[in-house]
């Protein structure tokens, strides 16, 4: 009896939840076919424009009879009272293309999770910052169909609206943003032109390196295996509680191996790699991608780091994922390290010495070199979701050429927000403080004039475009690793990897017994399939090349 | 002899503990309260010290030397703290009152045994503590289909009804109200809202009042619902402007590989760790005293055993 | 007036006011349950993803026209739960911490509770309770800076501690044997105190004269507690255990992740189904995987509940949950 009451009970709730669930497809539905509606005009509007244009090959001449609000999801943004500066922003904009600007602006903490909800939700956003390392990767949701084609045959956005800045664009910059997308190969966004190059470089502490009776030359002239007459020395004279190794253990495990991130392998922990010569980045090495926890070269690293470690030149908090970043920063700002990792930057040593009181010097231990990672390190993409996206293009097109308007979107109001010195330089006033956009999250940023401490006015023409532009390109750089294949594997690999990885590049673990057990998991775990799957991806790269 | 114990014993409440016990359970509680309550005390010795303390010898009770530096940077904040602290004090209060009001409402109805409907309305509610459509349809749901978007609803409606609470609710009316006495009201012809207000409710002070604790306290922890439906800093709550802070500084360590220089640059424009631990501070403390309002009917039932009788 | 209009009055009277009562009972549950239904009944129909290879449908993208165009993949989305030599760890440990969990979160929140309501001083009752609540305030993140105040390999307080008596210190992030006591503590640390007003307001509803009478018939403090103060609990321990028991393939994500910094070498017991999943996530960005592992999850705690519902309405209907 009781038990025939439970199962009606069930079933009625069931039914319920069901009739429920029917409804709520229903109601979102029901204000789903006004959007058609509404969008059905667009598309077509495009169809005719994109005819006209077709006929004519060059630019289109853009309708901005109607007003339009763009929406744009920006990064890393600090941002607190952006009335002044979207005051002057719409006044411009309104003037040139009939926009009003609406930035949202993300912050570190919230883009990932907040931009993936409103690209899979379908808010209504006209353009979406995108990239290759945070969480709205660009290749993995132009796949998904969030991002809209740029230089589509059909409609080709660029070639109508956005010429201008395809012309300003290094090539190695538009190169990069090819990539296999819901509409085929194509571009996705628009890159912005910022430091692209990787380089990854020894930091040296030179201050006390030359206390302890070495030159800068001593560490050029070593490898990574032969660095440890110095720590030691480095160790005695500063005593048990000084780690002279202050290492990003992911990052130097890619310096001392010579290996490149494979573009589109599991985010946070990467486990396929490519490798590349480290005299001649462009150099066609072989070129196959490895399990890179297989390798001779990785056997050899990680036994080295272990005597490092167990000589006590490695913080064992460095060998957290959680902890890790704070003990690199703590021990750099205190100057409390002799060599340590750092991903390059034009300018850094000036930048770090003054504020680390120490004189520090950067060794790379390559050329600059150009992957798909590092080209597509910030970019804007137009959404799917957007109703004006010719009005979107226009507005990229004008942000990263006119340098009035990247200014002012930037780094604010002249006068509110900076001066400029009698040299031309910009100088921030306190006011910037509620106003801190993520400057290499918006676009061109070689349009910017200086800023105090960077350089001489001429910074950008001068020093950091041409520093930039003789960065060369590695041998698959066009290549793209696409997952979806084998995404259960990697999910599996991914928790794996976490396990052992960042304890064996930090030394923290016996590679004695970590290692064979590491490397038999991911066996189980069908990494083969994965290293299989990216290398027969690659050939097909290669070959289409050809 | 057997009167000076009397006499001893009449000092104390009848039918107390022995005072070896009371000081024996003392012991206990003490010992357990302190392990609440140096953590605490940690976060705030940490808030009071140095960077370069911290950098030196990491976290510690015993830092090198003192700064005031975090609470003087929290304060320069100024509106945008205050804003955050009134956001915060009005979205608790008011979300709590409705969310109680609502909570009562229903789980009085489940525990009436004459409603028809009993049953299933009980799984009705539980059934959504262990199914959801997950993030993105909720999303949908409450951004596109309620217009839940930088408005105090936002932060209010989405933890308005909790299934747990509804359950808890109904069974500290089962364990607090006799059946009789709502039978008793019956008889009299007093209509249902009127039974439960003038009734009911006086009986279960402890109850809901401990329901109206656990509500408050959600509001006020509440983060989640502010990162996704608010933009705009007139309506963040205090605890999110401590989250986004504490969110930033974890993207920035997790994704430095990915952002090379830049993440650098941008860490050290980030807030220090001591102020980290200010803003923990800032944010326990005044729902610290709101406690003992809710505590005085939770507790006041224990001397004098309960109202009903 | 003849006998049987009086009584067709009276049934129709009773009826009517029957049919009043369920009326207004209704309209008490109906603002909960219209928000049940807007906010998780209409969300359900977002389970479909973890049956999809989710996209987005580029000519319109809305939700649900992002739904009705994606491709379905069967039970694809479940796979990555199975294809590790790991699945066996994270299942063993999300279970076992879940039962020790559940007993220790029953026993000792009633005691203290119990001891509670004993002490004679309530302003010491007043300050107790209101100390175990400090905890709840503390994220894991937060708590985990202090947990590691002590573990620290090198400035810790605790290893600092074992080297002065001349111990060798134990390495504890690296080392997994401390690991389940310290997260059980932790659990406990942070958990207590909220159960425990659970419990103590529970029994503020007993009448004082049930003890008094007992204390009369001659009955200890001991058997009090055992014959008055517990039948009375009996339904809130029911309840709140069988709702525990719902949520056995669930795991505290912050103190699985958080509290041991993410340390590699700890995976073989901090690993559970929900840390797995998201470092699945992390790496594949695929929402139709994690809908498909929380669909999972509850579909495991909705049978134990129901198992757990029946056997409790068997022995004792008035404590079973419905």
């Amino acid at each position: 009896m009781k038990k025939k009451k439970v199962l009606s009970l069930a079933l009625a709730a069931a039914m319920v939840a069901g009739m429920l669930a029917g409804c709520g497809s229903d109601t979102p539905a029901a204000t789903d076919n006004t959007d058609n509606a509404a969008t059905a005009e667009a598309p077509a509007a495009d169809d005719a424009e994109a005819e006209a244009g077709g006929e004519e090959v060059a630019a289109a001449t853009l309708d901005i009879s109607e007003p339009v609000t763009l929406r744009w999801y920006l990064h890393g943004s600090n941002v607190t009272d952006d009335t002044a500066v979207l005051e002057k922003v719409n006044e411009y904009l309104g003037e040139k293309l009939n926009v009003t600007l609406e930035p949202i602006w993300g912050t570190w903490g919230d883009f990932d999770e907040g931009s993936t909800l409103a690209i899979n939700g379908g808010d209504n956003i006209d353009i979406y910052f995108t990239c290759s390392w945070s969480a709205d990767e660009y290749n993995q949701y132009a796949k998904k169909g969030a991002w809209v084609r740029l230089d589509d045959p059909e409609n080709n956005l660029i070639e109508q609206y956005g010429q201008d800045v395809w012309a300003a664009l290094p090539d190695v910059l538009k190169e990069g943003a090819l990539i296999e997308g819901s509409d085929g190969y194509g571009v996705y966004a628009v890159p912005g032109f910022k430091d692209f190059g990787t380089q990854n470089t020894w930091d040296v502490n030179v201050t006390l390196l030359e206390e302890l009776g070495y030159t800068l030359e001593d560490i050029e002239n070593r490898s990574y295996y032969e660095f440890g007459e110095i720590l030691q020395a480095a160790k005695d004279l500063k005593g048990d509680d000084f780690y002279p190794l202050n290492v990003e253990p992911m990052v130097l495990e890619r310096m001392v191996t010579n290996s490149v991130i494979v573009n589109g392998d599991s985010g946070t922990c990467n486990v396929l790699s490519y490798y590349i010569d480290p005299t001649d980045v462009s150099t066609d090495i072989g070129s196959v991608i490895e399990n890179k926890f297989a390798t001779e070269e990785y056997k050899k690293f990680v036994e080295q780091t272990r005597e490092y470690y167990e000589a006590g030149f490695i913080d064992p908090a460095l060998g957290n994922a959680q902890t890790s970043n704070d003990v690199l920063m703590a021990a750099q700002s205190s100057a409390s390290y002799l060599i340590g990792t750092q991903s390059y930057a034009l300018g850094y040593e000036v930048q770090t010495s003054a504020e680390r009181g120490i004189h520090v010097e950067y060794v790379p231990c390559t050329p600059p070199y150009v992957d798909k990672t590092s080209t597509q390190g910030a970019m804007m993409a137009i959404s799917t979701a957007s109703k004006n996206p010719e009005r979107a293009m226009a507005f990229l097109n004008l942000l990263n050429t006119d340098p009035y308007l990247i200014t002012l979107l930037e780094y604010g109001v002249e006068g509110v927000h900076y001066n400029l010195t009698d040299e031309g330089l910009v100088e921030f006033t306190e006011e910037r403080d509620n106003y801190i956009p993520w400057r290499n999250g918006m676009g061109n940023i070689t349009l910017l004039p200086t800023q105090v401490g960077e350089g001489d006015t001429d910074f950008f023409t001068n020093t950091f475009i041409p520093y930039y532009e003789s960065a060369k390109a590695i041998p698959a750089f066009g290549y793209v690793f696409d997952s979806s294949s084998v995404e259960t594997e990697l999910a599996a690999v991914a928790n794996i990897a976490q396990q052992y990885a960042m304890s064996l590049d930090a030394g923290t673990v016996d590679p004695e017994t970590a290692l064979p057990e590491f490397l038999e998991k991911l066996e189980a775990a069908g990494m083969q399939n994965i290293v299989d799957e990216a290398n027969a991806q690659l050939q097909a790269y290669f070959d289409s090349v050809e | 002899m057997a009167q000076t114990t009397n006499i001893k014993k009449r000092k104390r409440r009848i039918n107390a503990v022995s005072v070896q016990t009371e000081i024996l359970f003392n012991v206990i509680m003490i010992l357990f309260c302190l392990a609440c309550i140096i953590p605490f005390i940690f976060v705030i010795i940490i808030s009071f010290t140095s960077e370069e303390s911290i950098q030196q010898i990491g976290y510690s009770f015993t830092p090198i030397s003192w700064s005031l530096e975090a609470y003087k940077y929290t304060f320069k904040m100024g509106q945008s703290l205050w804003r955050s602290y009134f956001n915060s004090f009005y979205i608790t209060v008011l979300g709590t009152i409705l969310s109680v009001t609502i909570c009562v409402l229903y789980s009085y109805a489940l525990f009436r045994r004459d409603f028809k409907y009993r049953k299933f309305f009980t799984f009705f509610s539980f059934f959504t503590m262990l199914f959801g459509g997950g993030l993105v349809p909720t999303y949908i749901v409450c951004k596109q289909l309620l217009g839940l978007n930088d408005n105090y609803a936002a932060l209010i409606v989405p933890l308005l009804v909790s299934p747990f609470n509804i359950i808890i609710m109904r069974t500290f009316f089962q364990s607090s109200v006799p059946e009789e006495l709502i039978e008793a009201a019956a008889i009299d012809g007093s209509g249902e809202y009127n039974t439960l207000i003038r009734i009911i409710v006086p009986v279960s002070k402890p109850g809901i009042a401990t329901i109206a604790l656990l509500n408050a306290l959600a509001y006020w922890n509440e983060w989640y619902t502010a990162m996704l439906y608010v933009r705009d800093k007139a309506h963040i709550p205090l605890q999110y402007l401590l989250m986004q802070i504490q969110r930033n500084v974890e993207y920035l360590a997790k994704n430095s590989s990915g952002l090379g220089a830049d993440a650098i640059k941008a860490a050290q424009s980030m807030p220090t760790q001591s102020l980290r631990m200010a803003l923990v501070v800032l944010i326990v403390v005044p729902i610290t005293f709101a406690y003992p309002f809710f505590q005085r009917y939770i507790i006041a039932g224990l001397t004098v055993g309960s109202v009903k009788g | 007036m003849s006998k049987a209009t009086t009584k067709q009055r009276k049934v129709s009277k009773t009826k009517s006011a029957k049919r009043k009562k369920t009326l207004m009972l209704l309209t008490m549950v109906a603002p909960g349950a219209i928000w049940l239904i807007l906010l998780r009944y209409i969300p359900m129909f977002g389970i479909v993803m973890a049956f999809q290879d989710y996209k987005i449908y580029t000519k319109n993208p809305t939700f649900i026209n992002n739904l009705r165009h994606s491709a379905f993949v069967g039970l694809k989305n479940f796979k990555f739960l199975f294809a590790t030599s790991d699945t066996w760890v994270m299942i063993r440990n999300t279970l076992a911490y879940n039962v020790v969990f559940i007993i220790l979160g029953l026993i000792i929140p009633v005691t203290f509770a119990i001891l509670l309501n004993e002490l004679t001083k309530k302003i010491n009752a007043k300050v107790y309770q209101t100390l175990m609540f400090f905890p709840y305030f503390l994220s894991w993140v937060v708590a985990s800076y202090f947990v590691q105040a002590f573990l620290d390999p090198t400035r810790g307080l605790l290893v600092n501690l074992m080297k002065s008596w001349g111990m060798v210190p134990i390495d504890f992030y690296n080392d997994t044997k401390p690991w389940p006591l310290i997260l059980t503590i932790c659990n406990i640390w942070k958990n207590t105190g909220y159960s425990t007003i659970l419990y103590l307001s529970a029994i503020t509803g007993i009448d004082s004269s049930q003890y008094e009478a007992a204390n009369i018939d001659g009955a200890s403090k001991w058997q009090q507690v055992l014959y008055v103060t517990l039948p009375h609990l009996k339904t809130m321990i029911i309840i709140l255990f069988i709702m525990n028991v719902g949520k056995i393939f669930n795991s505290d994500f912050g103190l699985f992740f958080n509290v041991p910094l993410q340390s590699g070498p700890l995976f073989p017991v901090t690993q559970t189904i929900d840390t797995y999943v998201y470092r699945a996530m992390m790496a594949t960005g695929n929402y139709g995987m994690s809908t498909a592992a929380g669909l999972l999850q509850n579909l495991i705690g909705f049978i134990c509940i129901m198992t757990a519902n029946t056997i409790v309405r068997k022995v004792d209907e008035d404590s079973s949950l419905f």
